[in-house]
């Protein structure tokens, strides 16, 4: 019984990565309906940023994190009105091909700056945990786990309490409607990508603490964050929540069974995947739209 | 109007004949290196480095002509047709190196796998429409990838594992020769294959598909088995390019065998020349590949950047790269080949006029 309770614990941690990852990925396809395959690209250059910050200036990594919102809402939105916005009508493949193009920018101009190196954050209480009988729950863990609770609470709060947030929802039901009734939709779609990059910031801050980073080590979230936005389903912040946490139940199960490894990470996820796809395709916590 | 659509006539023909040329010569110049024809003092007109390239080039036509019928013709943004590549390259690779079959018997059972794996994963993945299609394919993309390598047997990876597969080198003579035409043939394949689906009541079917695939229910079209069936018909033809690329270059792996660039890369040939056409995706294999090599300094003719080192070059040719595909996305997205007979003319307003029509 240790055991399970060690995975659960183990992989409610875990989640809490995938929630940062995927509610800024889950906003930008619910609201823009765009696949955003740069959603890694940005994620790692959070990372890098706040690896950044920690090495020259000695800054405690999680007070870098709304460093990187910032700077990381500023790209987004300048990504969006510069060159999302000008194929949006397009068909998907398009907007798809477009953000791997970004992605490929994005990754190969960091290895220009960064080189392929591995980098990882490590402040001073990076080995400490706390103890729970058997089990030992990193600081860093549990308090990213808390971090990305409170960034899907805040994006949950600037979309249902503030005005542009209520204009990005607006979008989401209906485009040409919201654009009768006023709203700037190259604007509104500036901040909402702006604001799901803004989270990808946050994520890969986090990530730099958990894990070593390199330019490319932001793709295989791109293709998690998609399995955690489907297995919560499209649309609501707290459905990415109960998905993200889900996948890191799922991920922690799934590699502690026998013959099985961190290897299988991307088989399991998309084997997963398929498999709600077509028994439950609305997810979990998913309305039929 | 009448001196125009002459005139596009007359640029449509001379672009047949320069593609023409092209092939013609790119099919002949190879020849030049055979010992009979080199002792009869006929000028080397390609080397082996010119081959390689070639070779890769004609891999490339079938990967995005294949990417064409499922991508193009049926309109499902399949994203992950590398899949059927490596396991092409794993069944011919496998074949040869543990069960020790003879590589021409080996090699017609590569595309027989890719397209009934294909058709195996096609049926619950058609079902998904969209986005979820395009992710779940890159997905298949991935996994498929990460299971050949890491899967086990007794405690020995099955297929090689990380180290990956070495098959024995064949005693073929003029061997660079013999797989150059080898895979113009695969090339010369999928093309005819794709001529053929064209002018099929399959391919209308699919083309019903693509247009409206509630209509075409309506009309008649069992939906599911025409695009499981195009997609088992993409899978050969990609997992027979798999099978070639195995003996050819005799070191199979997860990284050359599953690259997740040449998944986007096929996509962006088809786009580039002309997506749901005949020859377009092929004319952008050329175009691409030849881009690609060129700003990965590997073709003959190079270039100096200056202040850019060695090291920094291909890095450097991936930005270009993502750069080039984001132009192509935001400003010519009916193909390069639009501009050279086809509807549109190359010209600053047809550009800007594309921009608006997709633009917010």
């Amino acid at each position: 019984m240790a055991d399970v309770a060690q995975l659960v614990i183990l992989g409610l941690l875990a989640g809490g990565v995938y929630v940062a990852v995927g509610v800024g990925f889950g906003l930008v396809w619910g609201v823009l309906n765009i696949v955003n395959l740069a959603h890694g690209a940005l994620v790692i250059v959070g990372g890098y940023l706040t690896w950044q910050l920690f090495t020259d200036l000695h800054l405690d990594p999680f007070l870098t994190l709304p460093v990187n919102a910032v700077a990381l809402f500023v790209l987004g939105y300048a990504l969006q009105r510069g060159v999302i916005n000008r194929i949006i009508r397009a068909p998907l493949l398009f907007t798809f091909l477009l953000t791997f193009g970004l992605n490929l920018v994005i990754v190969n101009v960091l290895l220009l700056i960064f080189g392929s190196d591995f980098r990882s954050v490590t402040p001073a209480y990076s080995g400490e945990g706390l103890e729970l009988g058997s089990v030992v729950i990193p600081y860093v863990r549990l308090i990213s786990l808390a971090v990305a609770i409170l960034l899907a609470a805040s994006l949950a709060f600037i979309l249902n309490r503030t005005r542009i947030g209520l204009a990005i929802n607006a979008i989401a039901a209906d485009r040409d409607a919201a654009q009768l009734v006023g709203i700037d939709l190259r604007h509104a779609y500036g901040v909402t990508y702006g604001l799901g990059a803004a989270c990808a910031g946050v994520a890969g801050g986090l990530i730099a603490m958990i894990q070593a980073i390199t330019p490319t080590a932001g793709e295989p979230y791109t293709l998690q964050a998609f399995v955690v936005v489907i297995l919560g389903g499209l649309g609501r912040v707290s459905a990415t929540v109960v998905g993200g946490l889900a996948f890191g139940l799922v991920e922690a199960f799934g590699q502690s069974l026998p013959g099985s490894g961190s290897v299988f990470a991307n088989a399991i996820a998309f084997g997963l995947m398929v498999v709600v796809l077509v028994t439950r395709p609305q997810g979990i916590m998913g309305r039929l739209r | 109007m009448i001196a125009r659509t002459e005139s596009s006539a007359r640029w449509k023909r001379a672009f047949v004949i320069l593609g023409a040329a092209v092939a013609a010569y790119a099919l002949l110049a190879p020849l030049t290196s055979l010992d009979a024809v080199q002792s009869a003092g006929v000028p080397l007109l390609a080397d082996r480095l010119w081959f390689r390239l070639a070779t890769i080039i004609a891999m490339f036509v079938v990967m995005a002509t294949a990417w064409n019928i499922i991508g193009g013709i049926t309109g499902y943004a399949a994203f992950g047709n590398v899949a059927f590549f490596g396991i092409g390259a794993y069944t011919t690779g496998m074949l040869i190196a543990k069960a020790k079959w003879p590589f021409l018997l080996s090699l017609p059972l590569a595309p027989v796998l890719s397209s009934a794996f294909a058709a195996l994963i096609g049926i619950p993945l058609l079902r998904l429409r969209g986005h979820y299609f395009a992710v779940a394919s890159l997905g298949v993309g991935v996994a498929v990838g990460e299971l050949v390598q890491n899967i086990d047997y007794a405690g020995q990876p099955l297929f090689g594992g990380a180290t990956g597969l070495f098959l024995p080198i064949d005693a073929i003579d003029n061997r660079g020769l013999f797989f150059f035409y080898l895979m113009c043939g695969a090339a010369a394949i999928s093309i005819a294959v794709t001529w053929l689906v064209l002018r099929s009541r399959f391919g209308y079917g699919l083309i019903a598909i693509r247009e409206n695939e509630d209509a075409a229910a309506v009309i008649g079209v069992n939906t599911t088995a025409y695009k499981v069936a195009a997609f088992a018909l993409a899978a050969a033809l990609t997992g027979l390019a798999g099978g070639i690329f195995s003996q050819w270059n005799v070191f199979i792996n997860q990284e050359n065998s599953f690259p997740i660039e040449y998944n986007v890369q096929m996509i962006l040939m088809a786009l580039l020349g002309g997506t749901g056409t005949i020859f377009g995706p092929a004319a952008g294999a050329v175009l691409l590949q030849l881009l690609i090599q060129f700003l990965g300094g590997t073709l003959p003719i190079s270039f100096e950047i200056p202040f850019v080192s060695e090291t920094v070059r291909p890095i450097l040719a991936q930005v270009i790269l993502g750069l080039l595909l984001v132009m192509v996305v935001i400003f010519v997205p009916r193909g390069v080949i639009d501009f050279f007979g086809g509807r549109s003319r190359l010209s600053l307003s047809s550009l800007r006029r594309s921009l608006r029509d997709t633009s917010l």
